[in-house]
């Protein structure tokens, strides 16, 4: 589980949803969620929260300039690459913090993802829970 | 409304325990009392029950005053409302499951209830069994059918499922669960099962020697932080196996097993037995109907 701390900036709601758009080191994310300030009241500008996401959530791409629909990009160097048969696990050393990915021993072949190489890490909006 | 406030000196195994303790609970609900043995859950039961008087306080229910210390009311054990259900089932060896819920009736009362009783708890190919012929989980089922025969207004349940396994213990948390909304009952249950307390309570409160430490809907008060994903669920770590850098974490959530990833770092916090909050957020899962 990787977890950053992050302020947020603004929450827009829609029925049970609600787009919260929050900020962290200067890097911008978004979070959708069935919550809105009224269910969860820790849902307000300049609020502190937890922005929440799994391992395996993290895509990583080689360049941040694709045209992508991801919304929360996190760029940074690799710092630690532990290959298994089917699995490898990459950390990368980004300004919010260390974030770990988990993704295929393939991925890794065809990305040529290396010790010090500079990456960016993303994070679907639907994938980022939040905890006050 | 039964409205409680109690104060007492009570010896516990550690030492001296003062309990002090004030809440309030709304009709038809069902409130769990939870925390470690010698917390005071007992003790507030027994109170409550009129079985053990306190040195101060006040018991209100419905506005009919059950104890005033001050007032010097006390009402007796058998002028308060209450069916009570133990761990153990302490029924009339001798008498048949009928026999015993006639016991408890008193002779000459109306005994149609009883008949409607057998039906809701399911006792009726047993009625006229002996208790020692009976399972655990049926002679539990006889002593919430016992415990209701004298249209209690307040059920209170001390342990009275952790004697079971897993399976009858389900089976009995639905019974439970039925007669509570069928005879509109208030209900309080002592109960060290997490799964068990968010299923069944609408309200929890914690103690911790004779205090009261934390109470609210119980899935907020056990899983301590609020996490946004809507796909949550409480269940009990089976197994753990490790492949590559992830744990493979299979967990009991109610009846069905499921298995979930987890990383390397968490997975080693993890053991077989632990009780886990599940979180994913409601986009991920896919919904296909069956029939």
């Amino acid at each position: 589980m990787n977890t950053i701390i992050g302020k947020i900036v603004s929450v827009e709601s829609n029925g049970e949803l609600s787009l919260v758009r929050m900020t962290s080191a200067g890097l911008k994310f978004t979070s959708i969620v069935i919550d809105t300030p009224e269910t969860a009241a820790y849902l307000k500008p300049e609020n502190p929260v937890k922005i929440i996401f799994k391992e395996n959530e993290v895509i990583l791409a080689n360049r941040a300039d694709c045209s992508i629909s991801l919304q929360n990009k996190m760029p940074g160097e690799i710092i630690k690459v532990e290959s298994d048969k089917l699995l490898s696990k990459l950390v990368i050393k980004t300004p919010v913090g260390n974030i770990t990915s988990i993704i295929t021993s393939n991925a890794v072949k065809q990305l040529d993802l290396y010790l010090g190489k500079n990456i960016v890490a993303m994070v679907k909006t639907n994938e980022i829970m939040l905890s006050e | 409304m039964i409205d409680v406030k109690l104060q007492k000196k009570l010896k516990a195994a550690g030492g001296d325990l003062f309990l002090d303790v004030e809440f309030k609970i709304r009709n038809g609900e069902l409130v769990t009392l939870y925390g470690k043995s010698g917390a005071g859950k007992t003790s507030i039961f027994r109170m409550i029950a009129g079985l053990l008087n306190p040195d101060k306080g006040r018991i209100d229910v419905d506005e009919v005053v059950w104890l005033d210390t001050e007032k010097k009311i006390n009402l007796p054990p058998q002028r308060r409302k209450i069916g009570f259900v133990f761990q153990e089932y302490a029924l009339f060896p001798n008498m048949t499951v009928l026999e015993n819920l006639k016991f408890a009736l008193g002779k000459g009362r109306d005994d149609l209830f009883i008949k409607d009783l057998i039906d809701i708890v399911d006792l009726g190919d047993l009625q006229y069994r002996k208790p020692d012929t009976l399972s655990g989980g049926q002679k539990q089922r006889v002593a919430l059918a016992r415990a209701l025969v004298q249209k209690p207004e307040i059920l209170m349940l001390d342990e009275p499922l952790s004697a079971l396994d897993y399976e009858i213990r389900n089976k009995l948390q639905v019974y439970i669960l039925q007669v509570h909304k069928e005879f509109n009952l208030t209900t309080i249950l002592i109960s060290h099962d997490i799964s068990e307390i968010i299923k069944m309570s609408d309200f929890l409160i914690e103690l911790d020697h004779g205090k009261i430490i934390r109470q609210g809907i119980p899935a907020e008060v056990l899983t301590n932080h609020k996490i946004s994903g809507k796909f949550q669920f409480v269940g009990e770590i089976l197994n753990i196996n490790r492949q590559d850098f992830i744990f493979i974490i299979t967990v009991l959530i109610g009846k069905e097993i499921i298995k979930v990833v987890a990383d390397e770092d968490e997975g080693k916090k993890l053991s077989i037995g632990d009780k886990v909050l599940i979180a994913s957020k409601a986009f991920n899962p896919i919904i296909h109907k069956i029939n």
